[in-house]
């Protein structure tokens, strides 16, 4: 990678690989592209102190969209990789993106204990209630009546997850909801989760054109959080229950431990190579 | 206070003209390529040329700006009357299917926004040669705009919809 701090100060294209996106046209998570590196530039963040990790899913190909440092995982397992770079190079900025399949069914046990951990991780779902790469399937924050899929004709039946409540529930110090109607609303949101100390997480609301058509009407619904940021879990609790889904802004933050493991790798790589079986 | 009142001195309202013209260059060149991967040439071509146009614009008011040490301005507190730019595509209005046709309405309709945002200016501002600067600047969004109509008369809406015998979201 290029050293960027002789070119400092870069610009939210600088922050982007050459690839181009394979997503749907109309796909809410080109905003989310737009928003992440829009809050690098503003950061000023050289690109080599920043890593993106993803899982598995339309949105987890962001990594590869970017020009900072990416991997592209295995599904749901994001968060375990990123902790592992985290505690490993704790002076890197590290980014965890993927979907709402990813990152609350396959890998929902990594998000709650991501959450209570509270390492200094800042982690997007780009959440559009549907699982897009496979055509089209019910996750776990699709309604229960939804009927669209020919895997549930009559809708799963199943309640969604409500992902702030979720990461509220299992510790998360940092928790907001954003928009890709609102792409620089979001990116000041994501520099907010950023510059926290400790787990960040940011559910952002990301229509699907292809599966989710009706979810472009979003945009009439989203409205501002009528509150200002709590520090208090049973007024952040109650604010969650009380709404749709669509109120946004940072709905909780405080302050809780971070878990700052040490490296305690102190062996040479001839001693560690001795240990390998092959 | 309306955005256009704001306009007090030259380079806040040169800051703000560089970032509208560069942001819709920046997304014509986005969307460009959404079309260049959804095998959609025609219209990847057209926002290519929007794309263009937007970057002469801002290469334009960049030299207007040369000596000047234009403020620094964060994207969310620009305060746009839009969620974006005035002259800034929504992306949530791309199709893969759509036609020149349809991309040039779009672009004509932000290239409307980006006018009124530069008259309001040259009416509203308190700075006489602000106020003089974006009437500059409105014309030539004019003239934009009255190129982009000769373009759409050309570019007639087809008389069906296209028909994707295989599309994305056919269940397997």
């Amino acid at each position: 990678m290029d050293q960027s701090a002789a070119t400092l100060p870069l610009k939210p294209k600088d922050y982007k690989s050459a690839l181009k996106p394979v997503w749907c046209p109309g796909c809410g998570d080109f905003a989310v592209l737009n928003a992440i590196t829009k809050a690098l530039a503003f950061m000023e963040l050289p690109r080599e102190q920043v890593a993106l990790i993803t899982g598995i899913g339309c949105s987890s190909r962001i990594a590869a969209y970017t020009g900072v440092y990416g991997f592209h995982g295995v599904h749901g397992r994001a968060l375990a990789l990123a902790s592992g770079l985290k505690a490993a190079r704790p002076d890197m900025k590290v980014l965890v993106a993927g979907g709402d399949g990813d990152g609350l069914s396959i890998g929902g046990n990594h998000f709650i204990h991501a959450c209570r951990r509270n390492m200094d991780l800042t982690y997007i779902i780009m959440d559009n209630e549907v699982y897009g790469m496979t055509k089209g399937q019910a996750s776990p924050t699709t309604a229960p009546d939804w009927t669209a899929s020919k895997l549930t004709p009559q809708g799963s039946g199943v309640r969604p997850f409500q992902p702030a409540g979720l990461a509220l529930t299992a510790g998360a110090s940092f928790i907001a909801r954003g928009f890709t109607g609102d792409p620089n609303g979001l990116a000041k949101m994501l520099v907010a989760a950023m510059e926290h100390q400790g787990f960040s997480f940011v559910q952002v609301l990301s229509p699907c054109p292809t599966f989710r058509p009706e979810q472009m009407q979003w945009k009439h619904h989203v409205r501002a959080l009528d509150a200002e940021t709590t520090n208090n879990p049973i007024e952040a609790a109650q604010r969650i229950q009380a709404d749709d889904g669509m109120s946004t802004g940072i709905i909780f933050q405080n302050r809780y431990p971070v878990f700052r493991p040490g490296t305690g790798v102190d062996a040479g790589m001839g001693s560690i190579e001795s240990e390998f079986l092959i | 206070m309306s955005l256009a009142k704001k306009m007090s001195d030259m380079d806040t309202f040169l800051a703000y003209s560089v970032a509208l013209e560069e942001e819709a260059a920046d997304r014509h060149d986005e969307l460009a390529g959404m079309m260049d991967v959804h095998n959609n040439p025609e219209v990847a071509e057209t926002f290519r040329k929007l794309a263009h146009y937007s970057r002469l614009h801002a290469k334009e008011i960049r030299d207007h700006s040369e000596g000047s040490d234009l403020p620094v301005i964060a994207p969310w507190d620009f305060g746009w009357d839009s969620m974006e730019g005035p002259e800034t595509a929504d992306i949530g209005e791309m199709n893969y299917l759509m036609t020149t046709h349809q991309a040039l309405k779009i672009a004509m309709s932000n290239e409307k926004r980006a006018h009124n945002f530069y008259f309001d200016i040259s009416r509203d501002s308190p700075d006489e040669a602000v106020r003089a600067l974006a009437g500059e600047f409105a014309d030539e969004e004019k003239e934009h705009l009255a190129l982009l109509e000769k373009w759409l008369a050309n570019c007639p809406e087809p008389a069906a919809e296209i028909y994707d015998p295989d599309p994305p979201h056919m269940p397997e």
